[in-house]
């Protein structure tokens, strides 16, 4: 059993369209490179200096990984990651 | 164009007064340009000219709208001594950071400006491809 990642719609351009895609990693920044592996272009879109970027908010299961182990979170088979962009702006 | 109940916008509208003079935000899910239901959401960067979705409780309602087959056709904050339009900043978070991806394509940027109190006023806005443009309210 992979790890299940649900894919934001602006990222979807670089999984030929997929909302979900599915792949194995022991723990988030390696989930990253996984995903650029895949999906060129996605490592640059996630993290900037091997930092998730801010307004992107990932998690595992229903855990925000700032609140875990951040980019170190510890990922096993049938995880379900979510990569959610933030709602946010200001006058 | 969205659709939307007065008693739905009534809320919307309220809730960004309880926010005032802070700014307000909150989710509208929905189908097919319809808004069924209004979330009132924390401003976790509360200021009179700032606002960000606490992610805690925006990862739960997405979850919640996707649950009960629904989609985010909208989102909305307040501008609480601003116009009833998408600031600079509120364009730059609408997309991706660093591209001109929008986050949320589907979603109409709601915008109550309360300027005069008494007389709120609510747009909607899309915002994409670089370009923002105004999107009817239809009132029901």
């Amino acid at each position: 059993m992979a790890i299940k990642v649900r894919i934001p719609t602006p990222l979807q351009k670089f999984t030929n369209g997929k909302a979900e895609v599915e792949c194995s990693a022991k723990n988030v920044t390696e989930l990253v490179d996984v995903l650029e592996k895949d999906y060129p272009g996605m490592k640059e879109r996630l993290s900037e200096g091997g930092k998730i970027r801010r307004f992107i908010n990932i998690y595992v299961n229903d855990e925000d990984i700032r609140f875990v182990n951040k980019e170190e979170t510890t990922l096993k088979d049938g995880d379900n990651i979510s990569i959610v962009p933030a709602i946010a702006g200001g006058r | 164009m969205l659709t939307i109940r007065k008693d739905d916008l009534r809320t919307i509208v309220d809730h960004c007064n309880t926010g005032y003079p802070d700014e307000a935000c909150g989710i509208l899910a929905g189908q097919d340009g319809r808004v069924e239901k209004v979330y009132c959401m924390k401003n976790a960067r509360p200021g009179p000219v700032s606002y960000e979705m606490d992610p805690e409780e925006q990862f739960t309602v997405m979850k919640d709208i996707r649950q009960a087959g629904r989609v985010m056709v909208g989102v909305f904050h307040s501008h609480p001594g601003g116009h009833a339009y998408p600031s600079g900043v509120d364009v730059e978070k609408a997309y991706w950071p660093g591209t001109q991806l929008p986050n949320y394509p589907e979603a109409v940027y709601v915008i109550v400006s309360l300027m005069d109190r008494a007389n709120p006023v609510v747009k909607g806005y899309a915002i994409d491809a670089g370009a923002v443009q105004e999107v009817a309210l239809s009132v029901v």
